[in-house]
């Protein structure tokens, strides 16, 4: 602890020793002296507009002397794509852009002159963004346009775990089992599930493997060393040693494929996994159904909670990803350190200085306590020098909701996450797994995506959907039987090659390769 | 509802005195047009908020067209945009996806004009011989109502009677000893369910138009049948449905004219990467590949396909109904 002050002191007399003396004293976080006002278009699909009344920007008002004046185009649509383009078709940009989709919009539009590019202003202005980006190498580069400009700041998650494993622990005791290890354990307690009626209502109705998305079943590749997607959304792309590679071309994919295939149709995974949707989680645990799934830590640990009276002895808790044919434990889901949301400045904005400072705030102390506690002696009071919510806030209802409505958690902003804030409320099962998950390192890196130049992007759009519905449809094929991974491979590899993969793959490589400097 | 068939003819005895010999040349007709709006004010004051709607919601649109033949920035504008000739056009048609949607949006399309186009005309028929009011009254209600519900909605029903697991559909089959099917991964079954359910959702409601035709045939036609001894059925096909003929083939124009536009927010909702064989319509291709992708300039080009293919369907069929039957849309 004691070491890490000290860096962080380091560091931030580097940052101050090399800059102007345009730096504030920390106590001090006036930006100007008299107030400035600039305008803000921010929406997110949670709040389509930005409310000067949030207590959050009343105090970053008064503590900063910039205060945001809302011009948000597009408030009565939840699509924040939707907004972004009325915006810029609108031909007026205000000072601030903020939206729950600004990233692309940003590389871009940025380019053309819609944004001001800002990393000079941050070498000059902002101490704390510097510091962040020098303790987050990859997540500046993630940042980067075509041209090599940021136009751009992003909402960055804080925390490593997203989705693990779950499985019945009362189910296992009940059948003898214990939690599977490998892949070979975790097929037969599957299959026990399936055919020793652990529900106990005499009907083998037992769903061994559900998923809200389907696209978790494709998941379970990595039990057979085949990948599903390199990041956080389905189907993407990843790196392996600097090289860039589609999961679906791959032979693990292959293998992956053909097993569960054989699960499917062995009735090991849900039959209905394509179209029960979103409430299924809901619905086959609540009916004593369920046995295993692949979800959110936090949301799914708390049906311990929700469900302790209504299904006697209900324990559905988190495992460590069983090990795959070759050994591997890999859990391929994590947080993503850097979100498509975020805030960018408008190419017409004749404060720069001023908005890049305002920016920077959040990413300092009390910026960052602000934008993820609240008000200190409303939301959270200050214990051992940390930020703790109270107990009414916490009992007052779904936290998240409840920050959005102050104007805390706001990610159409800029800011940096303070993991701190989620594990306050997070249930103690949740927490357990985490635990659980922290003693090994299942974890595998993210691609956080390119940003390609005009001619780039000509390829990338003319080749990478239709490559991607032909993937999936091959992919729903596989696994409902009408189709046969084995026989089918090399023909849909061929066909792959023709519909332009390679190039899509050398045009993601080039832009990679720019961006992150291999 | 209009009398699309029977519009009376505007021929009056106060003509303003303008030769009509051969082709009256263009200020003759204009002189004829503003006698006409002087005589009839009112009439043309009615008609004005249509004319100003399509003004506005429909041509005015079309000068975004143009994002069809350029490189389309947001923030540079429709004008600002560069032109690149008919580069999407080769970009979709040399896609195989593309041209497979279009055979399922025609097949598709054409499934639901063979059954679901007469749908609502028998039923029509039907309602017209039934005597008891409230009987008729409530099941025209019953019929209409699916009309109403959103197409999420339906969506979510159909998809629940046909689950493998608790659908209606599948009890159904188990019981006469059939295996459970998933249909809604079958591409086979994807146009049966999505043609039924637009009959099931569509046909009441689209049965007015010609219940209110039947409304209109002359009731002394049946009185004089009645005196003849025709029956009922004689009746329905030798009086009823040669006079309800001009509403069907009105109707069958404008259907025509419809055909690239396949439901598709209803196939979105209940397509699957494993039914797009048959389920992907060029609508769906649009919202995959243009707004989803966000490609605007790709997205506008497919659209203007669609609306040129639609307008040659119109023109042929209205030539064609011209000719043959005399009834028309212009």
């Amino acid at each position: 602890m004691h070491k890490l002050k000290l860096t962080a002191l380091a560091v931030a007399t580097s940052v101050l020793a090399t800059t102007a003396p345009a730096v504030l004293a920390a106590d001090d976080l006036k930006i100007t002296d008299k107030p400035l006002e600039l305008t803000i278009h921010m929406h997110h699909k949670r709040y389509t507009s930005y409310d000067e009344n949030w207590p959050v920007e009343k105090a970053a008002c008064e503590w900063t002397n910039v205060c945001l004046k809302n011009a948000t185009i597009g408030s009565n649509t939840t699509n924040s794509e939707e907004a972004m383009n009325l915006l810029l078709a609108s031909g007026k940009l205000p000072d601030i852009v903020g939206s729950g989709r600004i990233k692309d919009v940003a590389n871009q539009y940025g380019p053309q002159g819609a944004f001001q590019p800002l990393e000079e202003l941050i070498e000059k202005h902002a101490p704390n963004l510097q510091a962040f980006f020098e303790q987050n190498p990859a997540i500046k580069s993630s940042l980067k346009a075509a041209d090599g400009h940021i136009y751009y700041l992003p909402y960055a998650p804080d925390g490593k775990y997203g989705r693990a494993f779950f499985i019945r622990y009362d189910w296992l005791d009940k059948l003898g089992l214990e939690v599977p290890d490998t892949v070979e354990e975790y097929e037969n307690v599957l299959r026990a599930f399936k055919t020793q009626d652990p529900n106990g209502n005499g009907i083998a109705d037992e769903v061994p493997y559900f998923a809200r998305q389907w696209e978790e079943l494709i998941r379970l590749v990595t039990l057979w060393d085949g990948r599903s997607s390199g990041s956080d959304t389905y189907h993407d792309y990843y790196v392996d040693n600097g090289q860039i590679k589609h999961p679906y071309a791959e032979v693990g994919y292959r293998e992956g494929m053909k097993n569960l295939a054989r699960w499917y149709k062995e009735g090991l995974i849900d039959a209905e996994i394509f179209t029960r949707g979103s409430s299924s989680r809901e619905y086959l645990l609540s009916e004593n159904l369920g046995g295993a799934t692949h979800d959110w830590f936090a949301s799914t640990a708390g049906y311990n909670d929700s469900l302790a009276e209504k299904v006697p002895g209900f324990a559905f808790k988190a495992m460590v990803p069983p090990a795959s044919v070759s050994g591997v434990q890999m859990e391929e889901h994590r947080r993503i350190p850097v979100k498509p949301d975020g805030w960018a400045m408008g190419g017409t904005n004749k404060h720069p200085v001023e908005t890049i400072k305002y920016m920077d705030f959040w990413f300092g102390e009390e910026g960052r306590r602000l934008s993820n506690f609240g008000i200190e002696g409303e939301q959270y009071t200050m214990v051992d020098g940390k930020p703790q919510f109270t107990e009414e806030f916490l009992a007052s209802g779904n936290v998240n909701s409840q920050l959005y409505l102050i104007g805390a958690q706001l990610q159409a902003r800029g800011y940096w996450m303070d993991y701190n804030y989620e594990i306050q409320w997070s249930n103690k099962y949740a927490l357990e797994g985490i635990d659980l998950y922290e003693s090994g390192d299942y974890l595998v890196d993210q691609f956080l995506g390119v940003a390609f130049n005009e001619k780039e992007q000509k390829v990338y759009d003319r080749y990478a959907a239709q490559l991607r519905t032909y993937m999936l449809e091959r992919q729903q094929a596989w696994i409902l039987g009408t189709g046969d991974v084995e026989a089918d491979w090399d023909d849909y590899m061929k066909t792959l090659n023709k519909m332009g993969l390679s190039k899509v793959l050398d045009v993601m490589q080039s832009a990679y390769d720019r961006q992150y400097g291999s | 509802m209009a009398d699309i068939g029977n519009v009376g003819s505007p021929t009056e005895n106060t003509m303003p005195n303008v030769q009509v010999s051969g082709k009256p040349t263009f200020s003759e007709r204009m002189q004829l047009l503003m006698y006409r709006v002087r005589q009839d004010w009112q009439i043309y004051v009615l008609l004005a908020p249509a004319i100003i709607w399509f003004l506005i919601f429909l041509y005015k649109p079309m000068y975004g067209l143009q994002i069809a033949f350029k490189d389309y920035s947001v923030f540079l504008g429709i004008t600002g945009s560069d032109w690149v000739g008919l580069e999407h056009f080769q970009t979709l048609f040399g896609s195989d996806q593309f041209l497979r949607a279009v055979r399922n949006t025609i097949q598709i399309s054409a499934w639901s004009l063979l059954f679901g186009f007469p749908a609502p005309i028998i039923l029509a028929l039907m309602f017209n011989e039934i005597l008891k009011e409230t009987f008729k009254k409530t099941a025209q209600t019953i019929v209409y109502l699916p009309h109403f519900i959103s197409s999420v909605i339906i969506a979510g029903i159909i998809i629940t009677a046909f689950s493998p697991s608790a659908g209606v559909v599948n009890t159904f089959l188990s019981w006469i000893g059939i295996d459970p099917v998933y249909f809604l991964t079958k591409p086979e079954w994807f146009r049966p369910i999505f043609i039924g359910t637009g009959i099931w959702q569509e046909a009441g409601f689209q049965s007015i138009v010609f219940l209110a035709s039947i409304a209109g045939v002359n009731p002394s036609l049946y009185e004089s049948a009645v005196v003849d001894g025709a029956s009922r059925w004689q009746m329905m096909w030798k009086i009823t449905l040669p006079s309800i003929l001009p509403t069907i083939i009105i109707m069958l124009i404008i259907r025509i004219g419809n055909i690239m536009e396949v439901s598709f927010e209803m196939i979105i909702l209940l397509y699957q990467p494993a039914t797009y064989e048959t389920a992907d319509v060029v609508n769906t291709f649009i919202y995959r590949q243009g707004i989803q992708g966000g490609q605007y300039d790709l997205a506008a080009a497919a659209g203007l396909f669609n609306a040129v293919v639609a307008f040659t369907l119109v023109m042929t069929a209205n030539t064609i109904s011209k000719r043959f039957s005399r009834t028309s849309l212009w």
